[in-house]
């Protein structure tokens, strides 16, 4: 095999793989806050995607803006979500099962909206910035992946400095590691929850955006990106935000990898396989579970 | 103190269990003997409930053994060592809401039962017959610990101190060998008390060994043979009722 | 039952086990319904026998989720995996190697089974979300090896000519006898799921579905009854596929899609869920009610998604609850 190839894989694992952390961040906040594992997280994804490409080519808004009015309008979604669908069972009490049904449920829900409000075509977007490929030892690195990698990095920066530094985000690091606990020192842990949810909502478009100029979008693209970034919550321990993200890296470079081996039809079962295996293997992922 | 492995039901060995920084079980070495009541009692945050976690199988110790029987369970799951004959119920009771009191019991049932699911669908004369039997101990069960106008209703519609005597029902229908009861008497009235004392002693005297975490001081008074005394984790006293009552170390931890 | 140690229950005075009162309208209710239903199709034939045919496989189908979901209180979003595995399986070996229809369907039944152990063995000792996330999983990856793997499955083209059902040499392949062959796989699933209900087995789940710890401490071995619960649920969905091939005579990937996931579960919580009537007649009415198989195939699913999320707030205990509350409440 050509080493060019693999190297070529790797480079765009790496991409991807940015991207599977992100939504796998996007899963722990949510889990942390709540105990809920949003099945909706792939809807995010997908529309981030898709609400920039509808501003952009539908609304003629300039490239910029078109992304941080998507990011925002995620966001609130994933408010309203909470709201709308996790709130009401929440106060009721309901089983975790049932709220994990919901969560699906919505997701359908926003997909199919979508494809009325859209249609079934698959939408991309052009690319950051229109230049050349770097070429570092024969291996072209494309520039939208370096904004990948960058932007991520720089995502998961700020996200580190949003947790340690600001009375929001240790507010939310209290409710991860004992709700009752929190509540009883003041903390609101119902805004909190929304917070959770809009921060994962905005998580999910933003990495959404970075990968359409890559790949393309469609209305039916948020399960599999939701499958792969909760792969990478669990690699990285579930419940540890930047044990996703690693846990993303390797999920995308592993799977760059295989589809290079086995073709690009079987890569949900490469992944599902990296699923089983850390199931079976180390349920608790490479980190240790959180708590 | 040698008690013969005969008589020697439960046997816990300098059973140690900390979390983080922080040691909840310090080294604490007791027997349970069979016919007997053994309550321990402690200041709130005294490690009891972690303690009861470690016999249980719930929490794996961090060191110590766990002997029952003469064998080492320290590290059987709870359904091995409930299959063994220790069963327990729990401080916050964990009732099967959906179901009613008696269904409750029959779930009881299941160690002291036989049948998969060839025998659910087939239903052959030995399974229907099995049933009604079980269908018959549950309700005697309830009517036991006073609940038998309350069979029919769903277990969610049961008083506080109604859900702990059904667990109490529902754990005597594994037939334990050794039953662990987690603070049996929180939210109980006087007379449902009362009542739980005498049946404590009923079962004891059966043969069956009794472990029991209590704050109802007058309740482990009445009822225990031997009361284990924790504070802090470590193991302050042990002994006969009334010795305890006038220990000194026993007096500074529940008053100082 | 074996002997007991204990004189405890013979201190007790035997109390007669009573008759548990029970709400007539809401046990027959359902059934009637149903009847009626599947008693018009059989008159009218034609189509509204092909919607209620659809709606008695879906009544199979999701009488097995319910066992995991209803009576086991876990949530797995693969089933239409194991649906279509058993589907496939009957599909091919009929037209392709030309075996029987059961040994067909029991080859199926195997590797479904095989399939859920495979998934459920490893997911199912730890929390929830790990089997939900690994069931959505497998419902997807089955759905690539029917598109991908072509040289068997004819990929999106599908399998078409499956042979109908023969009994005794007898084809059932009109309108009528396939109701009525229908109904009887219904009745034997409802049968077996009320009996599992009421068992040993049926308690250990409902032991589980109300709380891990308590059963746990009576000695029931969750892990292995959730497998069992979950092997089930796949056995009866791998069964409700192969009934798909042989009664429609054709199979192709989207049969076996997310969309079969949600529906399912609209109908589950539309009857009930938890009860063995519940699934039937969700099927059913859901099938029924907003004539699925015509003009808005696109809002489908955005109705039922949304309608599934009415229901999980505001009615979780759907039409069976509805039944129950109608009844007169019983009041010693």
């Amino acid at each position: 095999m050509d080493v060019t190839l693999i190297g070529q894989s790797l480079v765009s694992g790496l991409g991807i793989g940015c991207v599977y952390g992100l939504i796998g961040i996007g899963f722990c906040v949510i889990y942390n806050a709540s105990g809920i594992v949003n099945f909706a997280q792939g809807a995010f994804v997908m529309l981030g995607g898709m609400i920039t490409h509808v501003l952009l080519v539908r609304g003629e808004l300039p490239y910029g803006l078109a992304i941080l009015l998507a990011v925002l309008a995620v966001a609130l979604l994933g408010v309203v979500i909470e709201r709308v669908v996790v709130r009401p069972l929440w106060n009721r009490n309901a089983p975790m099962f049932v709220m994990i049904l919901a969560t699906l449920a919505a997701q359908i829900v926003i997909e199919r909206l979508t494809y009325l409000a859209v249609d079934d075509q698959p939408k991309t977007l052009p690319v950051f910035t229109d230049l050349p490929p770097v070429m570092v030892r024969g291996i072209a690195v494309n520039m939208q992946a370096l904004w990948i990698v960058a932007g991520s990095l720089a995502i998961v920066g700020l996200l580190a400095l949003f947790f340690r530094t600001t009375r929001t985000g240790k507010a939310m690091r209290a409710c991860a590691i004992n709700r009752e606990a929190a509540a009883l020192q003041g903390i609101p842990v119902h805004s909190m929850l929304a917070l959770a949810f809009a921060l994962s909502a905005g998580l999910g478009a933003i990495a959404g955006i970075m990968l359409t100029p890559t790949q393309y979008t469609a209305f039916d693209v948020g399960v599999p990106f939701a499958i792969s970034g909760f792969i990478a919550a669990i690699i990285g321990g579930f419940g540890r935000p930047f044990g996703a993200f690693l846990g993303g890296l390797m999920l995308g470079v592993v799977q760059a990898v295989a589809i290079l081996f086995f073709g690009a039809g079987l890569k949900t079962v490469v992944a599902l396989s990296i699923l089983l295996l850390f199931l079976f293997v180390r349920p608790s992922g490479i980190l240790g579970l959180a708590k | 103190m040698t008690a013969t492995a005969g008589s020697v039901c439960l046997e816990v060995r300098d059973a140690t269990r900390s979390f983080g920084g922080l040691v909840a079980v310090n080294a604490v070495s007791f027997q349970v003997a069979r016919h007997s009541v053994t309550a321990v009692i402690g200041p709130n945050g005294a490690g009891k409930t972690t303690l009861f976690n470690l016999i249980s199988g719930a929490v794996p110790p961090s060191s110590g053994r766990v002997l029952f029987e003469g064998t080492d369970v320290t590290h059987e799951a709870p359904e091995a060592k409930a299959a063994r004959g220790l069963i327990r119920t729990f401080q916050l009771v964990k009732l099967f809401p959906e179901l009613s009191a008696v269904e409750n019991v029959k779930v009881g049932f299941h160690l002291r039962s036989r049948g998969g699911l060839l025998a659910a669908l087939l239903r052959p004369r030995a399974i229907r017959d099995m049933e009604a039997a079980i269908e018959d101990r549950a309700r005697a069960l309830l009517h036991l610990v006073g609940l038998g106008s309350a069979a029919d209703l769903p277990a969610a519609a049961l008083s506080y101190g109604q859900g702990r005597l059904l667990e109490v029902a529902r754990a005597l229908a594994a037939q334990p060998k050794l039953l662990m009861l987690d603070e049996p008497a929180a939210g109980l009235n006087g007379d449902e008390t009362a009542r739980l004392a005498s049946l404590i002693r009923d079962i004891a005297e059966d043969g069956t060994a009794v472990l029991l975490i209590e704050h109802d001081m007058h309740l482990v008074m009445n009822t225990a043979d031997e009361v284990v005394v924790v504070d802090f984790g470590r193991k302050i006293a042990q002994g006969a009722p009334d010795r305890i009552r006038q220990d000194p170390a026993v007096i500074a931890a529940y008053l100082g | 039952m074996t002997s007991s140690p204990s004189t405890i229950l013979r201190k007790a005075f035997p109390v007669p086990a009573q008759p548990a009162p029970r709400g007539r309208l809401a046990a027959v209710a359902p059934w009637l319904v149903a009847a009626c239903i599947v008693g018009y199709a059989l008159v009218a034939g034609g189509y509204p026998a092909t919607v209620v045919g659809f709606a008695l496989i879906y009544a199979v189908f999701v009488s097995g989720l319910n066992i995991f979901m209803g009576l086991t209180a876990q949530v797995s979003f693969g089933q239409s995996a194991f649906a279509a595995i058993g589907g496939y399986a009957s599909a091919i070996l009929t037209t392709q190697h030309e075996w029987g229809w059961l040994p067909a369907m029991v080859a199926g039944l195997a590797a479904a089974l095989a399939a859920a152990l495979a998934i459920g063995y490893p997911t199912l000792r730890l929390k929830g979300h790990y089997l939900s996330m690994a069931t959505l999983a497998i419902g997807l990856i089955v759905h690539e090896i029917a598109v991908e793997w072509e040289s068997v499955t004819l990929g999106y083209l599908g399998i078409s000519g499956v042979p109908p059902i023969d009994i005794a040499g007898y084809e059932v392949s009109s309108d009528r006898a396939v109701l009525i062959m229908l109904s009887a796989c219904v009745v034997a699933t409802a049968l077996a799921v009320a009996r599992i209900r009421s068992s040993r087995l049926g308690r250990a789940f409902a032991g589980i579905a109300g709380s891990e710890d308590a059963a746990r401490a009576l000695g029931i071995n969750v892990a292995r009854y959730k497998l069992v619960s979950f092997l089930l649920a796949a056995a009866f969905a791998s069964l409700s596929g192969s009934l798909f091939v042989h009664v429609v005579g054709y199979v192709s990937p989207e049969v076996f899609s997310l969309h079969m996931v949600i529906l399912s579960f609209t109908m589950l919580y539309v009857g009930g869920i938890g009860t063995v009537a519940g699934p039937v007649i969700g099927a059913l009415v859901v099938s029924v009610l907003p004539e699925t198989f015509r003009s808005f195939r696109d809002y489908q699913d955005l109705a039922y998604g949304a309608a599934l999320i009415l229901l999980l707030i505001y009615a979780p205990r759907g039409l069976a609850g509805l039944f129950a509350a109608l009844d007169t409440r019983r009041k010693p």
